[in-house]
């Protein structure tokens, strides 16, 4: 994660690395890979659906947080409260940029729909600067700040916390994907959109219904993350290594996003123990290109091959 | 009628400093060093469907060289210095290029934002050389016994190389070169099956790509007079991107003229800093949703032609 000053790491190259500390790495890599996961799933949802990439998937998440945390604020809500009403801004950003925005340039290429989306970015990061300046502001969390110790090995509550809700968060959206009629349209959608069309979908439906949960989906992750990194107009810059996560799990695939969100989380936290430290932010780039040269499918995911 | 036009277009350019305060002249410069880029981008994604994400970096690495090239060896003549941005820039173009052929459409536009976030942290981290976050000042460009001193002369300067630069790119398109690469754009398949070298086209209108944009690199170190790493984030390139879309996608002109509308406005916003990504985000919606084609389609609009 860039730029939050609370490197994952107390620990620096030449010094040997103990199992113990070992273990504390990977398990806050698997904490930041669980966010990079989120967010890889996120870009999948919308990706499956209007087969482009959201490139305001951050700001979203950082503008919902906002408004969850100054709602609450002026209100006194508990932290339930604050998570709710960013969930339901969300809902409400994400359907109302796809209807908007979106829905009229779905004739257009890709190309077009994805440039839009950076545009998209720019404005709400702008927005919120003005609206809440560009500051840092701490946010509530869930968890508390006593380390847990197993044996020689100290784990933070909030890296276990994150990861335990990610993990239920997921299972929760596989429930939604494979057990419910609006889960299977998805699907359906993200396969074949004229024969989802044949068989009655409702593709428009699908389309709204995709900005919004992957709207919501992403209001959780900044919430789980937002104690860590501050909340601030420039976290939406997590998304960035959503995208990586999602490529390395090859686009489109639910799985492939959580595997790969995990693997750059983990893959991020452990290079600064053998590399030097100055390459620690190009990582998850050289990272990406890497992965697009080898495997372009991702490291799970089948190779896609392309009929002329 | 055509030349006419012409020829009054180059006096005006020629007039420019004189009719002009000290610092429009700088903007001018700037403009015209943006629309060589803004061409750059424009024969790779207007003319190859390959939409990059990492411009900045590439004139990150322009300009750097030219800086570097200028501090060790100060007399070397400044169009040796740009040929050398130019050769190095296309050289790591063509690095970028060839792994980027099994890319499209947002791969491609992931890997190139990739390519800009690593020049970016390149430059920080190699401080021995660029000097990371202190910056690094370039001293002026030398032609023959002459310092390029002063405003007026980097303006000449880079109004004869961008000249150079657009009626070689107006000419590209009439060449083999060229005509391969419109076809790229119309369809890859029909153009392969014309025998079109699908791969060595599109590589190489990355490496053109490059040229144009490590030239105007070159520029920019002179004209700005110093260069730090932030200068090339990653909004820069979206600004490039804006630039062409505004601009209008395959046409020279309309990269001049995006390149130009928006270095003022982004210039006339200095002011207002936290306005400007929110107004350049509205013209990048707005001029997507209901302009497509951008200010070149809308001109020939205008003037009766179908767009």
């Amino acid at each position: 994660m860039r730029g939050d000053g609370r490197g994952p790491l107390p620990l620096r190259g030449a010094r040997p690395v103990t199992t113990a500390a070992l273990v504390h790495v990977v398990v806050s890599g698997l904490a930041t890979g669980s966010i990079y996961a989120l967010m890889a799933i996120s870009l999948v949802i919308i990706f499956n659906a209007t087969r482009t990439l959201n490139f305001a998937q951050g700001e979203m998440l950082m503008v919902s947080s906002f408004v969850g945390f100054t709602v609450s604020a002026r209100v006194g809500l508990p932290l339930v409260g604050v998570t709710l009403v960013a969930v339901l801004a969300a809902a409400l950003l994400g359907w109302v940029i796809e209807r908007a925005i979106i829905r009229h340039a779905i004739a257009a290429t890709h190309f077009d729909v994805l440039i839009i989306t950076v545009g998209l970015s720019l404005v709400l990061r702008s927005a919120a600067g003005l609206a809440w300046t560009h500051d840092e502001f701490p946010f509530p969390s869930f968890f508390g700040n006593r380390p847990i110790t197993l044996g020689p090995v100290r784990l933070a509550p909030a890296s276990l916390g994150i990861i335990g809700a990610s993990l239920g968060l997921m299972l929760g959206l596989w429930a939604l994907f494979t057990h419910t009629r609006l889960g299977r349209a998805m699907r359906a959608v993200a396969q074949n959109q004229h024969a989802a069309r044949l068989m009655g979908i409702s593709v428009e439906r699908v389309y709204s219904a995709s900005w919004v949960l992957a709207s919501v989906v992403g209001a959780l992750a900044g919430v789980l993350i937002a104690p860590v990194i501050f909340l601030s107009s420039k976290m939406g810059l997590v998304a960035i290594n959503g995208f990586i996560a999602a490529v390395l799990g090859g686009f489109g695939s639910m799985p492939g996003a959580v595997v790969g969100g995990m693997l750059l989380g983990v893959l991020e936290n452990l290079a600064p123990l053998y590399l030097p430290s100055g390459i620690k932010y190009s990582v998850p780039f050289l990272l990406l290109i890497a992965i697009l040269l080898v495997r372009p499918g991702g490291v799970v995911g089948r190779t896609v091959r392309r009929k002329v | 009628m055509r030349r006419a036009a012409l020829a009054v277009g180059l006096l005006a350019l020629l007039a420019w400093p004189w009719a002009s305060p000290r610092y429009f002249v700088f903007l001018a410069s700037l403009s015209v060093v943006n629309a060589i880029v803004a061409i750059g981008l424009n024969l790779l994604s207007g003319y190859t469907n390959q939409l990059s994400f990492g411009h900045a970096g590439f004139l990150a690495v322009g300009a750097y060289t030219a800086a570097l090239v200028t501090t060790r060896w100060p007399d070397t003549p400044v169009v040796v210095t740009l040929a050398v941005a130019a050769l190095v820039t296309g050289l790591v173009g063509l690095g970028l290029g060839v792994p980027c052929l099994r890319l499209e459409g947002l791969y491609l536009a992931m890997a190139t934002l990739a390519f800009g976030f690593v020049v970016v942290e390149a430059i920080m981290n190699l401080d021995w050389l660029t000097r990371g976050n202190d910056g690094l000042r370039v001293p002026a460009a030398r032609l023959g016994p002459w310092a390029l001193q002063s405003d007026t002369a980097r303006y000449y300067l880079v109004v004869a190389v961008g000249v150079v630069m657009v009626w070689a790119a107006l000419n590209l398109a009439r060449t083999r070169t060229g005509r391969a690469l419109l076809a790229i754009r119309e369809s890859e398949i029909a153009a392969q099956a014309s025998g079109v070298h699908l791969a060595r086209y599109k590589t190489l209108a990355f490496a053109i790509s490059a040229v144009y944009t490590g030239v105007a690199g070159g520029l920019f170190a002179f004209v700005v007079g110093f260069l730090s790493p932030d200068a090339f984030d990653v909004f820069l390139s979206v600004d490039y991107v804006a630039m062409i879309i505004v601009g209008g996608l395959g046409s020279v002109p309309g990269s001049i003229a995006g390149a130009a509308l928006l270095t003022v406005l982004n210039d006339s916003l200095a002011g207002f800093q936290s306005y400007r990504p929110l107004i350049f985000g509205t013209l990048l919606i707005l001029s997507l949703l209901f302009m497509p084609g951008g200010v070149a389609r809308a001109f020939r609009f205008l003037k009766g032609e179908q767009g």
